[in-house]
């Protein structure tokens, strides 16, 4: 990897994108957002780099979730879920580790944390973790996870949502985020997804929907890419 | 700015919560030791190896359970494995410089790592730090900070991004010493979340 290959430039969050804190009905956010105002930093090296062979550290190549043991398959609706991860100007970021973690179909998750009442399913962890190859692609077979709700006052449901956890070649491009199915009515009333305030960011929040004639019959098809954080200052010419 | 500039900008991808259900088994041995680049490597031998350990809570002092730290830094001589440094070829091979922790029921997360040594960029000197992000059920955006040590007070007066803090708040940043542990030095940094202008850590612009 050389340096033309990372992004050196960092450009604020554009308005709308991050999600706006704390949340009305998530009443966890009004304990735990800081009150003062964050602090501008011009990004010194220490913000500008990252670890990028992260793959020794986390072990990656877990991308089945659907089947931990061969014939034997988690029960829910079947996905085959792909993207590519890319920067701010459009570029395969090879080499992330891209993390991620779900609830089961009936929206339970294999965490003892998780005391709803609703069942385990023993063929199904729900996590995965791989690395993305040099156009930066990613892709993952599980299944579609259940809604649950949220155990406070005022109770709303989570959609079925996919977890993310990104990590890129900058402690910068570092993201964490949630993906949704779309057409489902729970998205329209989700308090998280709807903390972000501009409509074309949460619709990018949203899979794409492959036409099964493109997948096949083996489970739906889903696609949806993720854009990190960061740019080269100086455009780069191949 | 070009027309195929232009053409190609892409709106970053929203920030959401990590949520409460990060999986415990996403964390492998070691993945707290900033100082081993693989489970099964060696630590490094450069530098001094520290532990620093912390608690996070959030308003009212209430410790959080399962908040999800994660820590980068340079490595003892003050460089990154990385494209961006230009001192790249002399950085230390056995050493991440990157380490994951969660919190226990006290609010409490531990690392290991070396004392990190300080360097020249363009904006100034930086002095010798750890950058921190913490996640968080509760926390929409990850908050980041930064942690200083107390051995190095007078490049905290040079240090350009120390300098951004208001000057009351700038004690909050520098790790307390608490003694040894395994026959390390441990610094103690704790991460009040939410408090008054006195209690809160300070946090960094994303």
């Amino acid at each position: 990897m050389s340096a033309e290959d990372v992004p050196d430039r960092f450009d604020p969050w554009p308005p709308g994108v991050p999600p706006q804190v704390p949340v009305p009905g998530y009443p966890n956010t009004w304990t735990y957002t800081p009150s003062q105002p964050l602090i501008r930093r011009v990004p010194t090296r220490t913000e500008a780099t990252g670890p990028i062979r992260l793959d020794r550290k986390l072990l990656c190549g877990e991308a089945n979730l659907a089947e931990r043991t061969p014939g034997r398959f988690a029960i829910g609706q079947l996905i085959h879920l792909s993207g590519r991860i890319l920067d701010e100007d459009g570029r395969p970021v090879g080499g992330a580790v891209v993390e991620l973690w779900q609830a089961n179909a009936a929206g339970r998750y294999a965490n003892p944390i998780d005391q709803r009442a609703a069942p385990l399913d023993p063929d199904f962890l729900g996590h995965g973790r791989v690395r993305t190859d040099e156009d930066g692609r990613y892709a993952f077979l599980t299944i579609k996870p259940g809604a649950y709700p949220v155990p406070v006052q005022d109770t709303w449901w989570r959609p079925p949502h996919l977890h993310f956890s990104v990590l890129g070649p900058s402690s910068l491009s570092r993201l964490v985020t949630q993906m949704y199915f779309r057409g489902d009515p729970l998205n329209a009333l989700d308090r998280i997804l709807n903390s972000i305030p501009d409509e074309a960011a949460r619709e990018r929040l949203i899979a794409r929907d492959l036409p099964p004639a493109e997948v096949g019959d083996r489970w739906l098809g889903f696609t949806h890419d993720i854009v990190l954080r960061g740019r080269r200052a100086t455009p780069h010419t191949p | 700015m070009t027309t195929q500039d232009r053409m190609s900008r892409r709106m970053p991808t929203s920030e959401h919560t990590i949520g409460p259900f990060f999986p415990r088994s996403l964390f492998g041995a070691g993945d707290s030791d900033l100082t081993i680049v693989a489970p099964d490597a060696s630590p490094t031998r450069r530098g001094e190896p520290i532990l620093l350990r912390g608690r996070v809570t959030r308003e009212g002092g209430v410790p959080c359970l399962n908040m999800i730290l994660e820590a980068w830094q340079a490595d003892a001589d003050g460089r990154f494995d990385h494209p961006l440094d230009p001192a790249r070829h002399m950085a230390d091979p056995d050493f991440l410089g990157w380490g994951r922790a969660w919190t226990d029921e006290e609010g409490e997360f531990a690392f290991r790592t070396v004392m990190p040594g300080g360097y020249d960029d363009p904006v100034g000197r930086r002095a010798p730090h750890v950058n921190i992000a913490a996640m968080g059920a509760g926390l929409m955006r990850r908050v980041l900070t930064t942690v200083y040590f107390p051995d190095h007070a007078a490049d905290h007066a040079a240090d350009p991004v120390l300098a951004l803090v208001p000057a009351a708040r700038r004690a909050r940043l520098v790790a307390r010493p608490e003694g040894m542990a395994d026959g390390l030095r441990v610094f103690r940094f704790d991460i009040r979340l939410r408090g008054t202008a006195e209690e809160e850590t300070p946090f960094f612009d994303a």
